[in-house]
């Protein structure tokens, strides 16, 4: 075996394959920055270049891209607050809140150090588990899985921060919109209104992407001003790698739990790296910080996330089942090349093996490193009024959750879950609940369909499923009876904000859940057995929940707004207005003309921007936009009265 | 042709040269103008990046690049999700008569034509198609269902078989059990054959089928160290739209045979009925490259002119054997009536299928 790991080594020495890894580093970095761009894209978009090349050097490409884009979609999460990819989202928690308060620097370096650590440790796991794997993972049967993922749930629990109901009714809406779509077995589709889009669900992406990225952006405009306060970057960069040192078991467990997320299948990054969020927060004997800008915050899904990637190998290379999206697409590659991953693959293609594991680890280190060159200077778009970024970030989100499924549909959905994730953030709702159920619901309720049609009642018995069970019953008991979080009153930079609306919208956004949710309900009495059962664990506690939450709400002191936050809602809602206008110039006039329209009204309307950076700047984008479709042959969409 | 074989492996030398002789050949041809030169066909995949349809077509296009006249540009369009209609549905409504769009298919966009799905609103009948490729499917059973030969199966008891939807490519299985008349439970909600697999391996289920292409991969090594018995293929058709043997697996019986062997007489009824209409879409014709009917016969011309080509091109059989899973790439006017024929179902197999479906795994009907 570690012949074949020397000879795969050599292989570096070679100065192409080295310019390949680093294109791939450099293409996966840039991705990864690019908000809602993420490791699926990444291997996609480098797909068609790997056609006319040798199989190692198309591992090495996509390997190294892969292996730092879960580094650098650190750098939009916490400056901008809008997850660079959907894996991304627990680090704004945290993260965003560190760069509001001018410690963007001490964020960053931490994210990268535990980012790098996590994909080493990652690597050696994968390289020495190689022997075993296969009858570890064989090890686990649906109800063991479905004992995981409902044990990952459980940790919605602690993340409720100091509103313990509105994070269970988050939670219980995130499991509701997750399981939107058709039922495992499609033996039903639920809530999809004759909509062909709903049918699969909403995508991650889109959801990721609406609930803190775009509910960020129009935060931050409204706010106006930039997202931090000109202190610079300072000496932060020391203290990030001392936080991680001092926080070293954060790290490994982390880790170890975002590697676990990887080999298992169907929970992939984002479920791995809330899990690893969960955990921190759950063994912390202080809470009080997190969500306001606690670098144990940072550190645990950011250790988490690049594992995953290096645990996703083991299904795909060793069972031919792909752990996670991403691997998907490098299963087609290694098709492609009529590789066949499975049993065989450790005896016949072991140095292709060690290719890969190789290309992880050195491009884990090529990333850490870029990153924490690029900071610095990317650091400083914080400074920059947030009016003059806006437009170019919201161009690339539109455009990339459209490229992940070609349908309108993608846009709507982040839309109407960016004026969710705004409200939610404005009545402070905690939102890191809502992600973990929605994230979680579909590998749930698959293996709960699974074990229950397989094993009938019989399954609850399994030795695998008890001590699962157990664990589950004592992170139950820790929530309920643990350290309670004290006081925690949400400060001005924390993600999950302090109610800033003003009573009368805060009964009434709980009253339109109680009416959703009862809705749903009343919704799925049609639904047969089994595919009835999560919207039900769903929406009938959330009933209870939200009548007690209206009541709550109701008695709540009035407090009348203060003149300030009502401009600001006002100009938010705007801001919102100009999104939606976005997309209907989309969908009359086709991207181009649309992206072009909007960037510049944005800037010369908005912004106040002179006309001629106005027009140079919507000129840059657009001729960006070009260049990249071009490249990479992406579809524009198309609109009704100009299209083609 | 021998430009083609002047391509042994990858090596940029020798793709230079090719190049450079492609022009010098193709200096005299330009007279004439070939239709796609300079031009770029837009192929639609109604599914994900990297499924079994987008890497069908991706590895074939650059062999198509090359040998078609003009030496067209593929791109691709990925259009997922919705049970792969809308992906359909933007190829039946934007493809002009000018043969710049395709589509590739595959079962998944079959069955709710074949289903009677009221979403699915495009008609075959109007495309024509351009290249075939069929695939095989192969039963296997594990030594602890006590099956040791494929007639054990009518006296097996608790088989348990894992899939991912009764209205999808596991219908065929689902309807073989019901045709052989085995005590066998469908465990449906895997996410795909490979996810099916590793729950067949952990001895959740115990019997399974994969592609062959899969099967050749992933079951033979179980095969050898004895942890699981191949039963059957599911079959190919002949030229006359006959079930035969699958050339991939010769040595296995199809479920037709199984079934004379276990019941000692011919295969019918209604279960027998639906077996032959909807394993040949499942199957048989399963990846087809379409191309608007009213295309220019030029462009129709040369997508089979280049399908001959390529079934003698050493390389390309040798290279894409494990993805076209040992099976030709055939031309789509030999077997346009054989697939528009797999597409038609009477009304009266159409509700006993979704009848059982309904009846057995709960699947609602609008």
């Amino acid at each position: 075996m570690w012949d074949a790991a020397l000879i795969a080594l050599e292989r570096f020495a070679n100065p192409h394959h080295m310019a390949m890894l680093t294109a791939g580093v450099v293409a996966g970095t840039v991705i990864g920055i690019l908000p809602g761009l993420g490791g699926i894209a990444c291997v996609a978009i480098l797909l068609p270049f790997i056609y006319t090349l040798d199989v190692h050097t198309a591992m090495i490409l996509l390997v190294g891209s892969l292996a730092v884009v879960h580094t650098s979609d650190t750098i939009t999460s916490v400056l901008i607050g809008t997850p660079g990819s959907a894996a991304a989202a627990a680090t704004v928690l945290d993260g965003h809140p560190l760069a509001k308060q001018g410690q963007a620097a001490r964020a960053l370096s931490a994210a990268f150090l535990s980012s790098l650590i996590g994909g080493l440790i990652g690597t050696v796991f994968l390289t020495l588990s190689l022997p075993i794997a296969r009858p570890l993972v064989l090890l686990f049967g649906s109800p063991e899985l479905l004992m995981l993922c409902v044990l990952g749930l459980s940790f919605a629990g602690f993340l409720t921060g100091g509103a313990p109901l509105k994070g269970g009714l988050a939670a219980c809406l995130g499991l509701l919109l997750g399981s939107v779509g058709s039922a495992p077995a499609d033996a039903v589709d639920r809530y999809t209104f004759g909509q062909l889009y709903l049918l699969d669900g909403i995508p991650l992406v889109g959801v990721a992407l609406g609930i803190f990225g775009i509910a960020e952006i129009v935060d931050l405009l409204a706010k106006g001003g930039q997202i931090a306060e000109r202190i610079g970057l300072g000496s932060g960069w020391l203290q990030g790698v001392k936080d991680v040192v001092q926080h070293w078991g954060i790290v490994v467990r982390g880790s170890l739990i975002g590697v676990w997320a990887g080999i298992l299948p169907g929970i992939g990054a984002t479920a791995g790296s809330w899990m690893s969020y969960g955990h921190v927060v759950a063994m912390a004997s202080d809470r009080e910080r997190f969500g306001k800008g606690d670098i144990r915050g940072v550190i645990g899904p950011e250790s988490a996330n690049n594992s995953v990637e290096a645990g996703d190998f083991i299904p795909t290379l060793l069972f031919g089942v792909p752990g996670g999206a991403p691997a998907a697409i490098m299963l087609g590659a290694l098709y492609f090349y009529g590789i066949q991953p499975g049993p065989r693959m450790v005896q016949e293609n072991l140095d292709l093996i060690f290719t890969i594991i190789w290309s992880f680890a050195i491009a884990n280190t090529m990333g850490a490193a870029l990153c924490l060159f690029l900071s610095p200077a990317l650091a400083r778009l914080t400074w920059v009024p947030f009016a003059k970024l806006a437009p170019a970030i919201v161009v690339t989100i539109f455009f990339g959750a459209f490229q992940s499924s070609q349908q309108f549909g993608d846009i709507y959905a982040m839309l109407g879950l960016g004026l969710l994730g705004w409200l939610m953030k404005q009545l402070g709702w905690p939102r890191a609940p809502f992600l973990v159920g929605f994230v979680l619901t579909k590998p749930t309720e698959q293996y709960l369909w699974l074990s229950i049609s397989r094993y009938g009642a019989e399954w609850l018995l399994r030795p695998g499923v008890i001590v699962l069970g157990l664990l589950l019953l004592a992170s139950i008991f820790w929530i309920v009876f643990g350290k309670r979080a004290g006081e925690n009153i949400p400060g001005e930079e924390s993600t999950e904000g302090a109610i800033r609306l003003g009573k009368v919208p805060s009964v009434l956004f709980t009253l339109l859940v109680f009416v959703v949710v009862a809705a749903a309900l009343y919704e799925s009495r049609s639904f047969p057995y089994l595919g009835a059962i999560f919207p039900m664990a769903a929406t009938i506690p959330a009933i209870f929940m939200a009548a007690a939450q209206i009541v709550l709400d109701a008695r709540a002191p009035r407090e009348a707004p203060e003149i300030e936050e009502r401009k600001k809602t006002r100009l938010a809602l705007g801001y919102f207005f100009s999104l939606v206008l976005y997309l209907l110039l989309i969908l009359l006039f086709g991207f181009g003309i649309a992206t072009a329209l909007f960037i510049f009204v944005f800037l010369y309307g908005w912004a106040r921007m002179a006309w001629f950076p106005s027009l140079i700047y919507t000129g840059v984008v657009v001729g960006l936009a070009v260049l990249m479709s071009w490249l990479l042959g992406l579809y524009w969409p198309q609109g009704v009265l100009l299209g083609q | 042709m021998r430009i083609v074989r002047f391509m042994a492996g990858w090596q940029i030398r020798s793709y230079l040269t090719v190049i450079g002789l492609s022009f010098a050949l193709a200096a005299p041809v330009l007279a004439a103008a070939p239709y796609y030169e300079g031009k770029t066909i837009e192929a639609i995949i109604p599914f994900p990046v990297a499924g079994g349809s987008d890497i069908w077509i991706r590895t074939i296009a650059p062999y198509l690049e090359k040998n078609i006249p003009g030496n067209p540009k593929f791109n691709f369009r990925n259009i997922a999700g919705g049970r792969g209609i809308p992906g359909m549905m933007e190829f039946a409504l934007k493809a002009k008569p000018d043969g710049l769009l395709v589509l590739v298919s595959s079962a998944t966009n079959y069955f709710p034509v074949l289903l009677g799905d009221k979403a699915a609103k495009y008609d075959f009948r109007q495309w024509k198609p351009l290249l075939v490729n069929p695939v095989g499917g192969v039963m296997y059973a594990s030594p602890a269902s006590r099956v040791k030969r494929v007639e054990d199966l009518a006296k097996a008891k608790d088989l348990f078989y894992g899939g991912i939807s009764a209205i999808g490519l596991d219908l065929i299985p689902l309807i073989t059990f019901e045709l052989l008349d085995l005590d066998a439970k469908g465990v449906l909600g895997f996410r795909g054959r490979g996810e099916a697999r590793i729950a067949f391996e952990r001895g959740e289920t115990n019997i399974d089928y994969q592609t062959t292409p899969a099967y050749n991969a992933t079951v033979l090594p179980l095969i050898k160290e004895g942890k699981a018995i191949p039963l059957m293929s599911f079959g190919q058709l002949d030229d006359s739209g006959n079930i035969v043997r699958d050339p991939a697996v010769p040595d296995l019986p199809t479920v037709p045979e199984v079934y004379e062997k276990i019941k000692g007489k011919k295969p019918s009824g209604k279960f027998w009925e639906t077996y032959k209409v909807f394993m040949p879409s499942a199957f048989a014709v399963q990846k087809i490259l379409w191309i608007k009917a009213d295309a220019p016969a030029e462009a129709l011309r040369v997508f089979y002119t280049a399908a001959d080509r390529l079934e003698k091109d050493k390389e390309f059989t040798v290279k894409t054997e494990k993805i076209l899973g040992g099976y030709p790439l055939l031309r789509g006017d030999r077997l346009e009536k054989t697939i528009q024929q797999a597409f038609q179902i009477d009304a009266e197999t159409q509700r006993f299928v979704k009848e059982c479906v309904s009846k057995k795994y709960r699947v609602k009907f609008d």
